[in-house]
């Protein structure tokens, strides 16, 4: 028999590696678990019930599954919201509790959530999935969603507790002087305007220096307000608030007057003043950018001309993209073709074609542009036939008239 | 025929093939050998059992020697590479997409945030570990040379103490990624800290972070010093380290039994060469050979120096692993340069410096001593080139390696022990006694309530 | 020198009473340590695969009805062709099939009726592929070149919200799939 080292270390060691091996499994256990335990799985199975119940479960098999994200690259932001939230879309839920409550129609009509997301406009941390780190207050994000439980904290002035959203509104809004719907904002901006702040601050780019400029005011961290002075909770909206109501008690060195502003007022201004941020807002998110370049008042009267004038079925058609067809009075912009008011002479002339022929059977260009661009159906070749002879028939008329002024 | 092993034949009946020496017969290796010949078998033939010697000395298994610390860093530095390699596939190094990849993998990544404070907590162990580690190998004056002829344990320490410094490094570099306030002014501490180094300092922190500010430049370079040289170059440290460990014999501790032991003879082997002699006379020259090797000192590594490993590499990873599914990793707002929070402290490892920073910041009159530079330059360096050269100043015996609290040490021990102390002591003022403003507050006070936005 | 003929006594004889449940245990959490870290190898890999996608949504609103008179209509950003008769859609597939080229659209000389899948279908363009060639007739058939299979129909529905047309890009359906308004 060969020799065989004795040892007392299996006797001591192999127990101790089968707990481990048990502790190993137990861990793997506890973060399969945990991670499986999510309430959005709940939320979701209680909405197939819903729409199962009210619209039968073929419907309910078209529901997705899983985490669900609005990916809205402009802005930057991946909104999980609707991987709860399942029932914003779906009408038929308006009454129903949240999260399967239908969202408001109107806002959508405009602010499509595919191109805006939901936290754009509602604040919340769309990256999470679980309630409330979603919708906060949680600490390290400063965006909690500005409901109506966050109205009531403040004891927001007025039936809509909700109006505390419109503060991201504005961040999109802010060059308008009045945005419908947002009630709370509008005020804030009316009372700019009337109670003259501009005499001592900077409002959207201009102003008075003598206080500071508020143009970006709203990216003021919190630890940089002086909260000393300020009772109640310490956040840079209630600081707002205070100091609008009476300046001298949080700034005792102030030269800003009391303008006797109630609660209302100076929730309405502190609202507007916390909107006014450096945020990143695509053109396009913008309201009232100018989408192309403005046509003159001539260049609108001449196209209303040529779309109801005796040309018109060359316009609608779109002929008149490339030909003018001056007889008719439509001129084309690009003329890259040759005026049609002299079509039937000159497919004669160049093609040796009747422009009945030619319209039928192109050739060259046209034989492209009349099998990809323009199509028309054979009732359609007919009237085009029809129109050219009229217009050569105007031209005539015109070359035989004396001259006069058009 | 001479004492070649036979091998198993494939077909019964027929002579196995001889087998070259070296070569491993079978297709596999035992976790059960029934004999020291297995034992030393599996050694041989199996690639990562290929670094342990076939036996090991008893005392070197001892839990209360060395605590097997430096397995336990190992087994963390494994584990750190192994959670880090979802993390690589999930994580962007964008200042626009950092923050937001790192949300995601806290929510909507399976298992994501577990991966993440596996990794977390294996990097802030790991840097506990090595330290512990150090500690360890200071006070058992491991670094010194036994009896063994060749050794160089003092090169060994040197590594050791480059490899502590690149532990420190990976963990700051991979401090700054998820890209909010606590990573993005930690670093911001830190390079600012790099670049009160006279002459070079402006061009070090310059080039550390690629620009003036620390920006897209500087996450890049971290992200890559942190999941390519950085991991690359300790892993190779760590490959050198093991094989010196090897060459110098093992483990301090064990050096005491080369120093007793007799030589015994061992039991004469047949050799496997021929002579003309042997083949006539049907004798082959034998070998006689000692050994120092005392046998009722050792074990065979396979498998009860692996199974001891198994159990510290298992357990940590056990341990990692129900730790991380109870303590969330943090997440700050995202960075913001105009913003620092107050109070802006570097990672627990680095704030002993930031302490130190703080108190030898002082004006004597109208003159201000540069904290920055003397806490944060002068004092580390003067540690670090202290622990390099140790090994080389300490004049104690060498039967003093290996053993705890020798008492031709126990000076420099005491000494050592001090500066532990109050490395120690420091992290833990900056750590739990600093609040806004670097301002002093007991446990019990509160510190002042942070205003929020609303 | 400790040489042993027997096994010594450390070692486990399976066949005894305790020593086998305490080496049965021994070998269970053994096991188990190793199934552990199969899961756990097993959970890092699930976590690669992605939950929630930052691709383009693939059901895409195209516009109202109105903007979509008779006829064919080509969107670029979908690459779908969108065809009206009166009230009745369908959308075609612009992708080739054999490597995912644009193909082109052909205005036929002469309409076609014909019948596809049981269902009339006026077909009135073919489609060219400019890469290597491929042809298909007005349902997307494909006739001659490298395609492998027909152009790919996809369901078109209307958006309950604001009516607009909605395609789902990644719901096939048959040749004979029409979206008629109420």
């Amino acid at each position: 028999m060969e020799q065989r080292t004795s040892s007392p270390y299996p006797g001591k060691d192999r127990p101790v590696l089968a707990v481990i091996g048990v502790l190993l499994v137990v861990s793997t256990v506890v973060f399969a678990v945990t991670d499986h335990r999510k309430d959005w799985r709940w939320y979701q199975a209680e909405f197939r019930k819903m729409v199962a119940e009210k619209f039968g479960a073929e419907k309910a098999a078209t529901l997705p599954a899983g985490m669900k994200q609005i990916w809205v690259k402009d802005l930057g932001r991946a909104d999980r919201c609707i991987t709860c939230h399942q029932g914003i879309l779906w009408k038929g839920f308006e009454t129903a509790e949240h999260p399967w409550k239908t969202h408001p129609v109107e806002p959508l009509r405009t602010h499509p959530v595919e191109d805006y997301g939901c936290t754009a406009c509602h604040g919340g941390q769309g990256w999470a999935v679980e309630s409330e780190k979603a919708h906060g207050p949680v600490h390290f994000w400063e965006e909690p969603v500005l409901g109506k439980a966050m109205g009531e904290a403040y004891s927001i002035q007025g039936d809509d507790k909700g109006a505390l959203m419109q503060m991201n509104c504005n961040v999109c809004h802010r060059y308008d002087r009045e945005t419908k719907g947002a009630d709370l904002i509008n005020l804030g901006k009316k009372l700019v305007n009337t109670k003259g702040c501009r005499a001592c601050h900077v409002v959207n780019g201009r102003g008075g220096t003598i206080g500071p400029d508020l143009t970006y005011v709203g990216d003021k961290a919190a630890e940089q307000y002086d909260m000393s002075r300020l009772g109640g909770q310490k956040t840079a909206f209630a600081w707002h608030v205070a100091h609008l109501k009476n300046p001298k008690e949080l700034v005792p060195d102030t030269v800003m007057p009391s303008f006797g502003f109630g609660t209302k007022e100076s929730q309405a201004l502190a609202a507007l003043v916390l909107s006014w941020r450096r945020a990143p807002v695509p053109a396009t998110y913008r309201p009232g950018v100018p989408r192309t370049d403005p046509q003159t008042t001539e260049e609108i009267a001449e196209e209303e001309r040529m779309k109801h004038g005796p040309g018109a079925w060359f316009v609608s058609t779109g002929c008149f993209v490339c030909h003018s067809v001056s007889s008719l009075g439509v001129k084309s912009a690009a003329q890259v073709g040759p005026d049609l008011s002299t079509a039937v002479e000159d497919t004669q002339k160049r093609f040796g074609k009747t422009v009945d022929d030619f319209i039928r059977n192109p050739t060259g260009t046209m034989s492209v542009v009349l099998s990809r661009q323009i199509i028309l159906t054979d009732a359609e070749k007919e009237v085009a036939i029809q129109k050219l002879r009229e217009a050569f028939a105007e031209h005539q008329k015109q070359k035989a008239e004396p001259p006069s002024a058009h | 025929m001479s004492g070649t092993e036979r091998a198993v034949s494939a077909k019964p009946g027929t002579p196995a093939p001889p087998s070259a020496p070296g070569v491993h017969p079978k297709p596999f290796w035992s976790f059960r050998p029934r004999s020291d010949r297995e034992a030393g078998d599996a050694v041989v033939s199996n690639f990562l059992l290929h670094w342990f010697p076939a036996k090991t000395y008893k005392p070197s298994l001892d839990w209360n020697y060395s605590f097997w610390l430096g397995t336990a860093s190992a087994a963390l530095f494994f584990l750190l590479v192994l959670s880090g390699l979802p993390l690589l596939l999930l994580y962007v190094p964008s200042v626009e997409r950092a923050y937001g990849s790192v949300k995601d993998i806290e929510f909507v990544v399976t298992f994501g945030s577990w991966i993440r404070a596996v990794h977390r907590i294996a990097a802030h162990l790991m840097v506990a570990a090595v330290f512990l580690h150090l500690v360890r190998v200071f006070l058992t004056g491991a670094y010194k040379n036994g009896t063994g002829r060749g050794q160089r344990r003092e090169w060994n320490w040197v590594l050791g103490v480059v490899m502590i410094v690149l532990t420190l490094f990976l963990s700051f570099t991979g401090y700054l990624l998820p890209w909010d306030q606590l990573a993005y002014w930690a670093v911001t501490v830190g390079t600012n800290i790099a670049s009160s180094v006279p002459f070079v300092g402006p061009e070090m922190r310059e080039l550390l972070i690629g620009g003036r500010t620390i920006d897209q430049a500087t996450l890049l370079r971290f992200y890559v010093l942190h999941v390519i040289f950085l991991p690359a170059g300790l892993g190779a440290l760590l490959a050198y380290h093991m094989w010196r460990i090897r060459k110098d014999g093992g483990l301090a501790k064990a050096d005491r039994w080369t120093l007793g032991s007799e030589k015994t003879e061992a039991p004469p082997a047949k050799t496997k060469t021929w002579s003309l002699l042997g083949v006539a006379r049907g004798q082959a020259p034998a070998i006689r050979a000692v050994t120092l090797e005392a046998a009722d000192r050792t074990v065979n590594s396979v498998n009860d120096l692996v199974r001891r490993i198994s159990i510290v590499v298992l357990g940590t990873f056990a341990v990692v692993s129900i730790l991380a599914c109870f303590i969330p990793s943090p997440l700050e707002e995202p960075a913001n340069p105009m913003i620092t929070p107050n109070p802006a402290k570097a990672p627990w490892y680095f704030l002993w410096l930031q302490e130190i920073v703080t108190d030898t910041t002082l004006k004597i009159g109208s003159f201000t001593i540069n904290g920055a530079f003397l806490g944060g330059v002068i004092l580390p360096t003067i540690l670090l080139g202290l622990l390099t050269v140790w090994p080389w100043l300490d004049r104690s015996p060498a039967g003093a390696a290996g053993i705890w609290f020798h008492a031709s040490r126990k000076r420099q021990n005491l000494v050592f022990l001090l500066v532990v102390l109050l490395v120690l002591a420091f992290t833990i003022v900056g750590t739990f006694l600093r609040g806004p403003y670097w301002n002093f507050y007991w446990p019990w006070q509160a510190w002042p309530e942070l205003p929020t936005r609303i | 020198m400790t040489t042993k003929t027997d096994p010594p006594a450390g070692a486990e004889t399976p066949s005894a009473g305790p020593n086998s449940r305490r080496d049965f245990l021994m070998k269970a959490g053994i096991g188990a340590g190793v199934v552990a870290l199969v899961g756990q190898a097993g959970a890092s890999l699930r976590s690669l695969v992605p939950n929630v996608s930052y691709d383009a949504p693939t059901t895409v609103k195209l516009g109202a009805p109105v903007d979509f008179p008779d006829g064919m209509k080509f969107l670029p950003d979908e690459r779908l062709f969108v065809f009206r008769e009166g009230k009745t859609f369908h959308a075609i597939s612009a992708v080739c099939t054999h490597l995912g080229c644009t193909v082109r659209a052909e205005a036929l000389s002469k309409v076609e009726e014909a019948s596809v899948e049981g269902k009339p279908l006026r077909l009135t363009h073919r489609f060219q592929c400019p890469c290597h060639g491929s042809k298909y007739s007005g349902d997307g058939t494909n006739q001659t070149g490298p395609a492998p299979k027909p152009l790919a129909w996809y369901h078109l529905s209307v958006a309950v919200d604001d009516g607009q047309l909605v395609v789902d890009l990644a719901q096939e359906v048959g040749h004979d799939f029409r979206l008629t308004l109420a």
